[in-house]
């Protein structure tokens, strides 16, 4: 379930899983989310490895602490999800994209079509 | 609160150093595991923390105690490994009920349980079981004893790949629902990394490195790209190892100490950037330095 090869900490893909779970609407504002010792039994690791993807959250106002009760999900964790999404991740994802389109020699335009291609059939199925 | 304390220990036999001045602590309730090549110490280590043998020089402190000769530590610890010897008149049943007499947190139902998933006969003889079988027993014993302090040395030794993952499962939803201190020594980091806090890599007897897991899997980075332009990244820095690939290309593994628009950098001079999974990572630490085995290849 987890990927292992190391190319991305535990810890971040649990709170990456946590996001997704957040964006699909699995968990609504307020709504209280797996604890650390939920998550380490679900994918058999480490409470504390578990604890550090769901403090990831608190920092980045996604999740709120309940001293004594647990987590929970914030007003705008939605929002947030989405914008740090479009910054970070899609962003890192189109550097690749160019990068590699320039190592190909494509021009702009070239490369915008294949983009524009791709959304095509997305939409198609 | 810190379950075992360590400071400058040093075990010799006979002409051999074991152990060389080892300091370290463990904290009350993680999951340690413990990672050498053979003949690092690892066993040495674990027998003294359980009071098995004494050590030739420094302190060890288990419970605030000195663990050799101790009661206190033997009942609240339990050291299991495949050598673990029980009295060979005793069935299997006995011998958990034995075990229970023993220590005081002894879960029997759990004990069971696991005894009956495993599919052991109570009526068979510990010295009659199969290398894998012994294991899993041992670990039964291992996991029901609740032992404050619980050490593994090894414990997979001849399960199968099935059963190794289910003992993981089972210490990993026990330490959930009872909390203790564990340390697991094992070959395969890769199986047991998830379980970890944290991880005391031992190198000839010293502790090389003493980090969470997390830490670990951030620690190093592997560059691969034209031998140029990796230069310029590994000229100032110690490669812990290098990998010639094809013509021109290299691989090189060096600690992580770059900001991300530096690797960003580096991408953008045609270098692959990869993650150093935690079991390369001890393997390239812990290396001889008698190059590799494609050395011993290599004609005269």
């Amino acid at each position: 379930m987890l990927n292992t090869d190391g190319t991305k900490p535990i810890y971040v893909q649990i709170a990456d899983w946590l996001e997704t779970e957040i964006m699909n609407g699995h968990f609504q504002p307020d709504e209280k989310v797996y604890s650390q010792y939920q998550l380490a039994d679900m994918y058999t690791i480490n409470p504390a490895t578990a604890a550090k993807g769901l403090n990831l959250l608190v920092d980045e106002n996604i999740l709120y602490k309940k001293r004594g009760l647990g987590m929970f999900v914030t007003e705008n964790a939605k929002e947030r999800i989405i914008q740090k999404r479009k910054n970070q991740t899609l962003k890192r994802l189109i550097e690749e994209v160019v990068l590699e389109a320039k190592r190909l020699q494509m021009d702009e335009m070239e490369l915008i079509d294949m983009i524009k291609a791709v959304q095509f059939e997305g939409g198609e199925s | 609160m810190k379950v075992i304390e360590c400071t400058d220990l040093t075990k010799s036999y006979l002409r051999k150093r074991v152990l060389d001045q080892l300091t370290f602590s463990i904290e009350e309730n993680k999951i340690t595991g413990l990672i050498g090549r053979n003949g690092a110490g690892k066993t040495t280590l674990l027998k003294i923390i359980a009071g098995y043998i004494k050590q030739t020089s420094g302190e060890m402190s288990v419970f605030s105690q000195k663990p050799f000769n101790s009661l206190l530590v033997s009942a609240h610890s339990i050291f299991v490994d495949d050598q673990m010897s029980f009295p060979s008149p005793l069935q299997l049943h006995e011998i958990l009920d034995a075990a229970g007499s023993f220590y005081p947190n002894w879960n029997m139902p759990l004990a069971k349980r696991l005894f009956d998933y495993f599919s052991f006969d109570p009526k068979h003889y510990h010295n009659r079981l199969s290398k894998g079988k012994t294991s899993t027993f041992n670990s039964i014993i291992g996991l029901a004893a609740r032992a404050p302090l619980t050490i593994f040395d090894e414990p997979t030794t001849g399960m199968d790949a099935a059963v190794r993952k289910d003992f993981y499962r089972a210490l990993l939803k026990d330490y959930l629902a009872y909390p203790r201190t564990i340390i697991l020594s094992s070959h395969h980091l890769e199986e047991i990394e998830d379980l970890l806090e944290d991880v005391l890599l031992l190198k000839d007897g010293k502790n090389h490195l003493h980090v969470s897991i997390e830490e670990l899997k951030e620690w190093a980075i592997g560059f691969k790209g034209a031998e140029e332009a990796l230069m310029n990244w590994t000229k100032d820095t110690k490669v812990y190892y290098k990998n010639q690939i094809g013509r021109n290309t290299v691989y090189a593994v060096v600690k992580n100490v770059f900001s991300e628009q530096e690797l960003q950098q580096a991408k953008a001079e045609n270098i692959e950037i990869t993650a150093v999974c935690p079991s390369d990572l001890c393997i390239y630490l812990t290396g001889e330095t008698k190059g590799g085995i494609d050395d011993v290849f290599v004609d005269r």
